[in-house]
C-alpha cells in the first residue's frame, strides 16, 4: 500500500518535472540576450572545461570558443583586429563586417554548442537573441604519407588520412567533376561523427545510393570511431566472416571505384575509407594491376588466387595426405618426408595446429610491437623457433616449409582484411583434415562455396562475376585483358551509364 | 490455367545456367560404375547403347519442353492437377515426389558406399550421411539461386577431371571393339535401358522450367547439356571398353574409378582417393536438385515450410541410409530404381505429352463452340 502510494507520487513528481521540462525547453534552447545569463549557460552546457575560452570586447561584445579547436591567427587577424576596429551593432551587420567563408547566424543555444564543438567561434552581442557563429576550426591532421598498409609499386604513393576534409578534397583532385556527389551525415549520438557518402551521379544505381543512404541513417550508435565498425554494420551479413565491403587506404583505388559505379563512404578520423558493392574476388585485385601491362597483370592474378588457394589447402591437404591417404604420394617422395617425421611424436594434425598456431603468434607479435622490434621478432621466430623446432623434433622441416608457404601466400591478398580470413579460415579446415582427410576437406570446401554463393554485398550477388555469369565481366576477373577490351564497366555495381571508353583503337595506323 | 507460379524476379534464372543444371543433374554416381551394366547386356558394343541412349534422352527432352511449352509458367505438378484434376494429379504428384525422394537416397547411399569402400572402410555411415545431409540442407534453405550456382561452380570446377582418362589410353588397345555390332539388337537396347540410371537428372526440367527468365533459349542450352553427358559418358565407355580386358568389366564395380587409378603424376598417386573425395562437389547439386524437386511438389499437397521440410525430409532419409548398408541391398535398389525410373522418365513423358495436347485440343474446340 504504502509503496503503491509512494510509487505514485514518484511519478507524479518526474510526470511534473518532465512538463515543466517541456514547456520550459524553447526557452532553455534559445538563446539568452544577456550577456552574463549567455555565458553562465554556455558554461553549464559545457561543464566549464578548462580550454574554453570567454573573451569580451567591449563594449558589448562577446567572444566563446574551445581554445584547442579554433586557428589562433584567424582569429586574430580577421576577427579581433576587425571587431576592435568596428564594433558593430548587430548580428547582421557583423556578419557583413567578418571576412570569414563560413558565418552563420543561429538563435539556438544546442546549434552554437555543437558548432563550438567543431571550432566555431560564438560571437554574442549583449542584448541580442542571436549569435554568430565563425567557422574558423584549425584541422590538426597527419600530412599526408603512402598507404602504409597497401603499399604498391608503380602507381601514386598518397594515401588517405584522418581528416575527413583532407580525403574529400583528395578525392576531389582525383575526379574533377560536378556529378561527384557527397552527401555527408552524422553518425554516434554522442561523438556526432561526419560521415560522408560519395558516389558518382550519373554512373552509380540510385536504387544502390538509396539503400546504402538507409542503411547508414538507421544506425543507431553511440559512437562511431573507425570505417572498419561502420563497415561491419552496414555489411549485407554482419556475421558472415568474409567482408562484404572493401576498406581501403589508397585515394586511387577509392576513386577507381567511385568511376566503375561503386559507391564510398568517408569517416572522419578513419583512415580507412569504405567502397561497395564488393564481390569476392575484387577483394584479390589490386589497383597496381591496372597500371601494368596486361600480360603482367593476368599474370600476378592468378599468381594472386593460386596463391590464396594454397594458403587455404596446403597444409589440409599435408595433414589429411600424412593421416589417412599415405597412398597419394609417390613413392620417391615418401621416403624423405616420412625421414623427416620420423622423429615428431606427434600426429600430423596437432603438429601442424602448432606450428600455424606459432607463425600466428609471430605475426600478431610483429603487428603489435614497434617497427624496429618488430623485424627482430621476425628473426627470433624465424631462425630460432624454426630450426630450433625442427632439431628438438617437435615438427618436420616439410612442414615448417608448407607452413611459410602457406604464410607467405597469404600476405598476397591486397586487402588486410580478407588476408585474414584467409588465415583464420585455415584452422578449421586443418582440423577437418586431421579428422577426415580428404573427405573432411571436400566438406569445408562444399560449405565454403555455399556460404559464399549465399552471400551479397549491397544486394549484388557476392561471386559474380562468375555466378551469376557475366561473361563479359570475366575479363577483368581472373585476368587483366587489354583495356580496349574492357571498354564497359563491371555490371555488378549496376552502373546507370556502363560505357567506360571507345572501344576504337586510339592508334589509326593499328587498325 | 491452374495454379500459375507466382515467381518474383529474384527467383529466376537465366536459360544459360540450364546447361549446368542438367548437366549436374545428370552426372552424379552412375558414372562411377555404369560400364558393368551395359556391358553385361551389349558387351562390347556397349558404346551404341550409351550412343542410343544419349539420343533418346534428347527426343524426350522435346517432349518434356513441349509439354511444359503449353504451360507457360507452371511446373509438373501443376500441369499434373491440369490435366487430371486434383485427385489423380495429385497422386501423381506424390509419385512423382516420392521418384525424386528416392533418386536422393540413391544418390546419396551409392556416394556414401564409395566412400566406405575406396577411402575410409571404417568411417561410420551415419557420419558420412550426417555430413553430407547438412551440407545439403545448408544450400537447400539458401534457396534456388545458390542451388543452381553449386550446379556451376560444380561443372566448373570438376571439369578438369575428364581430360585425366588420357592417361588409361596408355595400356589400352582399339582391336576390343572389333567386330562392330557383334551384339544383337535387343541385347544393345536392353544396355541402353540399363544406363537409366546413370543418365536420368534431366527430369529436373520438370519443375525448374518456370523459374527460366529467357524461355525461348530453353531449348538450345538443355541440349547442350544432354550433349555434353552424353559426350563424357561416350569417352568413358569408350575409354573402358578400350582399357579393360574382356570380361573385366563385368567384374569391375567401379570400372570409373579404377581408371581414376591409373592417373599419376610426379607428385601425386592413386588419383582416385582425390576424385573420389572430390565427387563430393558433383554429388551435392544433385542431392539439392533431388530435394528441391521433392519441396516444390511437397507444397503442392501441403503448406509446410522449407525448413520444416528440409528437416523431416533429412530425418527420413537419413534413418533410410543407415538402415540399409549391404552391397546386395544398395544394388537391389539402384536396379529396382533404374527400371521404375525408366517408365517415369523415359516413357511418361511422352504419354503426358499426349494427354496434354488432347486436353488442349478439347478445351479449345469446346471454347470455340460456345
Amino acid at each position: 500500500m504504502f509503496k503503491n502510494k509512494f510509487k505514485l507520487s514518484l511519478s507524479k513528481k518526474q510526470s511534473k518535472v518532465e512538463s515543466d521540462r517541456d514547456g520550459n525547453e524553447p526557452k532553455e534552447n534559445m538563446i539568452p540576450s544577456a550577456t552574463n545569463s549567455f555565458i553562465q549557460a554556455i558554461k553549464d552546457a559545457t561543464h566549464n572545461p578548462s580550454d574554453l575560452i570567454v573573451k569580451s570586447i567591449p563594449p558589448n561584445l562577446t567572444l566563446i570558443f574551445i581554445e584547442n579547436l579554433v586557428d589562433e591567427r584567424t582569429l586574430n587577424d580577421h576577427i579581433l583586429n576587425d571587431l576592435y576596429k568596428k564594433p558593430s551593432e548587430s548580428p547582421e551587420l557583423m556578419k557583413s563586417l567578418l571576412s570569414i567563408p563560413l558565418l552563420n547566424i543561429s538563435n539556438l543555444l544546442d546549434d552554437a554548442l555543437s558548432s563550438m564543438m567543431t571550432g566555431t567561434v560564438i560571437i554574442h552581442i549583449d542584448g541580442y537573441s542571436q549569435v554568430v557563429l565563425a567557422n574558423i576550426a584549425t584541422r590538426e591532421t597527419r600530412s599526408l604519407s603512402a598507404p602504409e598498409n597497401e603499399s604498391q609499386v608503380i602507381g601514386s604513393q598518397v594515401g588517405f588520412n584522418e581528416s575527413l576534409s583532407t580525403n574529400v578534397s583528395l578525392v576531389r583532385r582525383y575526379i574533377m567533376n560536378p556529378d561527384l556527389c557527397i552527401e555527408k551525415t552524422k553518425i554516434g549520438k554522442r561523438t556526432n561523427t561526419s560521415v560522408s557518402l560519395l558516389f558518382m551521379k550519373g554512373i552509380a544505381s540510385e536504387e544502390m545510393v538509396n539503400t546504402l543512404r538507409q542503411r547508414i541513417n538507421s544506425i543507431d550508435i553511440d559512437a562511431i570511431i573507425d570505417s572498419a565498425a561502420l563497415a561491419e554494420m552496414i555489411d549485407d551479413n554482419s556475421l558472415s566472416i568474409f567482408p562484404q565491403m572493401l576498406l581501403t587506404e589508397r585515394t586511387d583505388k577509392f576513386c577507381d571505384g567511385l568511376m566503375n559505379g561503386k559507391l564510398g563512404v568517408l569517416v572522419d578520423g578513419s583512415s580507412m575509407a569504405i567502397i561497395c558493392p564488393q564481390s569476392f574476388i575484387e577483394f584479390f585485385q589490386s589497383r597496381e594491376d591496372q597500371n601494368l601491362r596486361w600480360q603482367i597483370a593476368s599474370f600476378l592474378r592468378i599468381l594472386r588466387f593460386s596463391a590464396i588457394f594454397l594458403s587455404v589447402y596446403l597444409t589440409p591437404l599435408y595433414v589429411a595426405a600424412l593421416t589417412f591417404h599415405y597412398e597419394v604420394i609417390p613413392q620417391a617422395f615418401l621416403v624423405p618426408l616420412s625421414e623427416s617425421r620420423a622423429l615428431v611424436p606427434f600426429p600430423p594434425v596437432f603438429e601442424a595446429l602448432l606450428l600455424e598456431f606459432i607463425i600466428e603468434l609471430l605475426r600478431e607479435a610483429g603487428a603489435r610491437l614497434p617497427t624496429k622490434i618488430g623485424q627482430t621478432i621476425g628473426i627470433v621466430g624465424g631462425i630460432v623457433i624454426g630450426t630450433a623446432a625442427v632439431q628438438a623434433g617437435i615438427t618436420s622441416n616439410i612442414l615448417i616449409i608448407i607452413i611459410a608457404l602457406s604464410a607467405l601466400a597469404s600476405f598476397t591478398s591486397p586487402s588486410y582484411m580478407m588476408g585474414n580470413v584467409i588465415r583464420i579460415i585455415r584452422f578449421p579446415i586443418i582440423i577437418l583434415a586431421g579428422f577426415w582427410g580428404f573427405y573432411g576437406i571436400m566438406l569445408a570446401f562444399c560449405f565454403i562455396l555455399i556460404h559464399l554463393l549465399r552471400q551479397s554485398s549491397l544486394g549484388t550477388p557476392y561471386t559474380a562475376p562468375f555466378y551469376p555469369p557475366r561473361l563479359k565481366d570475366w575479363r577483368d576477373s581472373i585476368i587483366r585483358a587489354p583495356f580496349s577490351y574492357t571498354s564497359k564497366r563491371p555490371t555488378s555495381s549496376r552502373p546507370v551509364d556502363d560505357e567506360k571508353s571507345n572501344p576504337e583503337p586510339v592508334n589509326p595506323e593499328k587498325s | 490455367m491452374k495454379n500459375p507460379l507466382q515467381l518474383s524476379p529474384k527467383d529466376t534464372i537465366n536459360a544459360f545456367l540450364l546447361f549446368f543444371v542438367i548437366h549436374s543433374s545428370q552426372v552424379g554416381v552412375g558414372i562411377h560404375g555404369f560400364q558393368r551394366f551395359v556391358y553385361h547386356d551389349a558387351k562390347h558394343d556397349a558404346w551404341i547403347s550409351v550412343l542410343l541412349i544419349g539420343i533418346v534422352s534428347h527426343i524426350i527432352v522435346i517432349f518434356m519442353i513441349k509439354t511444359l511449352e503449353m504451360y507457360d509458367s507452371n511446373d509438373l505438378y501443376g500441369i499434373h492437377q491440369d490435366v487430371f484434376g486434383k485427385w489423380i494429379g495429385n497422386f501423381l504428384n506424390g509419385i512423382y515426389i516420392l521418384y525424386c525422394s528416392t533418386a536422393f537416397f540413391a544418390v546419396l547411399r551409392n556416394y556414401m558406399e564409395v566412400i566406405n569402400a575406396w577411402v575410409f572402410p571404417n568411417l561410420n555411415p551415419w557420419f558420412l550421411s550426417a555430413t553430407l545431409l547438412l551440407i545439403v540442407m545448408y544450400a537447400f534453405l539458401s534457396g534456388l539461386r545458390v542451388i543452381v550456382g553449386i550446379a556451376f561452380f560444380s561443372v566448373v570446377f570438376s571439369f578438369w577431371l575428364y581430360p585425366l582418362l588420357i592417361f588409361p589410353l596408355e595400356f589400352s588397345s582399339s582391336s576390343s571393339f572389333y567386330p562392330i555390332l557383334e551384339s544383337d539388337i535387343i541385347s544393345i537396347l536392353k544396355g541402353a535401358q540399363s544406363m537409366t540410371f546413370t543418365i536420368i537428372g534431366f527430369e529436373i526440367l520438370n519443375v525448374i522450367y518456370p523459374f527460366v527468365k529467357d524461355k525461348e533459349n530453353v531449348k538450345k542450352h538443355v541440349h547442350l547439356g544432354l550433349l555434353a553427358t552424353t559426350v563424357i559418358y561416350l569417352a568413358i565407355i569408350l575409354v573402358s571398353l578400350a582399357y579393360y580386358s574382356e570380361g573385366e568389366l563385368a567384374r569391375t564395380i567401379w570400372a570409373t574409378l579404377t581408371l581414376f587409378s591409373i592417373v599419376r603424376f610426379p607428385f601425386i598417386e592413386r588419383f582416385e582417393f582425390i576424385a573420389i573425395n572430390f565427387w563430393m562437389l558433383i554429388i551435392i547439386p544433385n542431392l539439392c536438385l533431388y530435394i528441391w524437386a521433392a519441396y516444390r511438389g511437397t507444397i503442392r499437397l501441403v503448406k509446410i515450410s522449407a525448413k520444416k521440410f528440409v528437416w523431416i525430409f533429412s530425418i527420413i532419409i537419413f534413418i533410410f541410409t543407415i538402415v540399409i548398408q549391404t552391397r546386395t541391398q544398395i544394388n537391389m535398389i539402384n536396379t529396382q530404381f533404374g527400371k521404375v525410373a525408366f517408365y517415369i522418365v523415359f516413357v511418361y513423358p511422352i504419354f503426358l505429352y499426349v494427354v496434354a495436347a488432347l486436353k488442349k485440343k478439347l478445351t479449345s474446340q469446346k471454347e470455340q463452340k460456345e
